[in-house]
């Protein structure tokens, strides 16, 4: 790709205060740009990456989803609660069940959005309110301690995909969770790219009018949306599972905004229709080197927040101030 | 034809408002409808009153402002600084009430000018230029205070949140005389009829002579400034702030302004229409209270009558639509056969 190009694309300039930021921690903290540092990142960003693909497809499609962080935790702790119950120590088992409940909730937003048509925003904000109460009240309060964790949920979580010894003899690795974010990865890049349901999101996001004349199904489209947006929040549960062995049906739940912060972040217009997948994955990069490296600079963890609110604020003035100069360049350039 | 939908739109909650009240009252007349429950609850609602009414004008002018209870943290921590200092410097309460209202005021209004720059000059959409400062001033206010809280007010501003005059709660009157003054800021004045004008179509407005930018800054910094008189009632019904306080009232907010009949979309909304949902969720929370549900089942409540809110509405549009319809058919028909 040729140089002009690139300077043209958001996420060259994403990319560059990723890059700036990893090196001014670094030359603070030279923990920082260890391999060992940078897998454990992998590892522990993965499942978030995957909450935010969930959330990128539906930002594409012109509508958003703050469902999706309820939708995790209810897949994790009906996931955990049946495994205990029945006595199955299976990861697959996990997943499974994880990524049906993930699916039947998705369906529930998609048929109020699709059949119903209402605002994306209101109805995701109630069915979160919605299934995380109906978690609490009928499922249960009690976190479950790392002594219940069935054997092969730990398990998976210490699987590695390749492990590297330190000089004294210990080994660390690349986690599987990993791979699991490669493949969604290139499962949602065929659907967008190579599929009729893929090109319409992009189509409804852009213009759902114009989306409509052309004959794209809208309430097909939105109801594989919000289902797909189920079905990786559902698999982010199990993964959220496996890294931290401990399920507290509280988790998960408040981290919503972080994760649209990222996809928005990373140059997908919240009025839908335009976006990459690379765009989002520098933007949960983004958030995470802020959330959990904040405190390898020596600022204290309750500076967070601010700074995630800050990066935000100054991440979309950019872009929209650069969408309103470019609308007044085409502007001036018409008229003359 | 706008008018009587309308109408009927207040007229079905009113009637919903009844029910839920006559319900309650015939089923447990010895716990509800008593001095003291009423009393309660209507010392208990007015903050996220207040809140409820900034939400409803934002939503107006056809935005959303997602930044409102962490305008009240933030506010709130600074009211409570000043007001538990004075205690240690022994500085008059009243001089301490008096600096901490117009600390507030002044603090809420930089942050709803903030979120009016972002919104009105630079063009960001609201949900997402509110999604960052709801950040922002959350974490200024944890910043401040090292995410401990704060408490020990004097004894006078305690009076605020939790004090009666003739039996009437002190914050149930501040929520009704704001309540006014809003009804008539969008009924009576230029920057109300513009807000509608704006929320209905930004671009016909635009074109009709409407500052648009203007008029969206001035709503932002309106609703701000709602969120921090919320903040004051709040820090002195509980006599301690801490950062965090309050978020589930976003939820409800949204929920009460969409119940009262406020299009999300803009263009549309009445303060009579909020006041009764207001009180529908507030007698209906009681009423939960009193027959011990759990908060969870509260929660799954919510999100359950904000949704079929949204649905029976839609039912109705769909409704009214086909019947308009029909009569014009009706009337082509009757004038070929005529």
């Amino acid at each position: 790709m040729n140089l002009k190009k690139l300077t043209k694309k958001n996420e060259t300039y994403l990319l560059l205060i990723v890059i700036v930021f990893s090196i001014v921690i670094n030359t603070i903290n030279p923990v920082f740009m260890t391999v060992e540092n940078i897998f454990d990142l992998l590892r522990s960003s993965s499942g978030t990456a995957i909450l935010a693909i969930g959330v990128f497809v539906v930002l594409l499609s012109g509508g958003i989803d703050v469902s999706c962080t309820a939708i995790a935790i209810c897949g994790q702790y009906i996931a955990i609660n049946v495994l205990i119950a029945s006595g199955v120590d299976n990861i697959v088992m996990a997943f499974l069940i994880s990524i049906s409940v993930g699916l039947a909730l998705g369906a529930v937003n998609a048929v109020f959005i699709s059949i119903f048509n209402l605002p994306t925003l209101i109805t995701t904000l109630g069915t979160s309110s919605l299934f995380h109460g109906l978690l609490l009240e009928f499922v249960g309060t009690k976190a479950v301690n790392v002594g219940n964790i069935p054997d092969s949920i730990k398990a998976f979580g210490k699987m590695n995909i390749l492990t590297i010894a330190r000089p004294d003899g210990t080994e660390y690795g690349l986690s599987i969770f990993f791979l699991i974010l490669v493949i969604v990865v290139v499962v949602t890049w065929l659907i967008l790219k190579f599929t009729m349901i893929g090109r319409g999101i992009y189509a409804i996001g852009g213009n759902r009018e114009a989306a409509q004349r052309t004959g794209y199904n809208i309430r097909k489209i939105q109801f594989f949306t919000y289902c797909y947006a189920g079905l990786l929040a559902g698999v982010m549960g199990v993964m959220h599972l496996a890294l931290i062995r401990y399920s507290n049906p509280n988790y998960i739940v408040g981290t919503e905004l972080n994760i649209i912060a990222a996809v928005v972040l990373g140059g997908t217009r919240i009025s839908g229709g335009t976006g990459t997948l690379t765009g989002t994955l520098i933007g949960v990069a983004l958030i995470t080197i802020l959330q959990k490296n904040l405190v390898l600079i020596g600022l204290s963890s309750y500076w967070q927040e601010f700074f995630i609110g800050m990066i935000i604020v100054l991440g979309v003035t950019i872009t929209y101030a650069q969408n309103k100069i470019n609308a007044r360049r085409k502007l001036s350039i018409d008229s003359v | 034809m706008k008018i009587k939908i309308k109408s009927s739109k207040n007229f079905t909650l009113f009637i919903i408002m009844m029910m839920i009240f006559i319900l309650l009252s015939i089923v447990m007349p010895s716990k509800f409808l008593t001095g003291i429950n009423l009393q309660s609850m209507a010392s208990q609602f007015p903050e996220f009153g207040l809140l409820a009414l900034a939400m409803m004008m934002a939503m107006i002018t056809g935005g959303i402002d997602l930044s409102i209870i962490s305008i009240s943290n933030f506010t709130g921590v600074i009211a409570a600084l000043i007001l538990s200092g004075s205690m240690d410097s022994s500085t008059p309460a009243g001089v301490a009430i008096l600096f901490a209202v117009v600390a507030v005021v002044a603090v809420s209004m930089v942050c709803g000018l903030l979120n009016g720059l972002l919104i009105a000059m630079i063009g960001v959409p609201p949900i997402l230029a509110t999604l960052g400062t709801q950040g922002l001033f959350l974490g200024l206010a944890i910043v401040i205070t090292k995410g401990h809280s704060v408490s020990g007010f004097p004894e006078v501003f305690m009076g605020l949140g939790s004090g009666t005059v003739i039996g009437i709660p002190v914050p149930f009157m501040i929520f009704a005389l704001i309540a006014f003054l809003v009804s008539v800021l969008l009924k009576r004045t230029r920057q109300g009829f513009n807000m509608f004008m704006v929320g209905a179509n930004p671009v016909v407005s635009k074109f009709s002579g409407v500052n648009n930018t203007k008029v969206l800054i001035n709503t932002y910094m309106l609703t701000a400034v709602l969120a921090g008189l919320a903040s004051l009632i709040m820090i002195s019904r509980v006599n301690s702030m801490r950062p965090g306080y309050g978020t589930a009232y976003l939820l409800q907010a949204i929920l009460v302004a969409v119940l009262g009949g406020t299009d999300p979309d803009g263009g549309f909304g009445s303060v009579k229409g909020l006041v009764m949902g207001i009180v529908i969720l507030q007698i209906t929370q009681s009423g939960l209270n009193i027959m011990s549900f759990s908060p969870f089942f509260k929660k799954f409540i919510w999100g359950f009558a904000l949704l079929a809110i949204m649905v029976i509405n839609f039912l109705l549009h769909k409704y009214n639509e086909k019947k308009r319809i029909q009569s014009m058919t009706d009337m082509k028909k009757a004038a070929k056969a005529g």
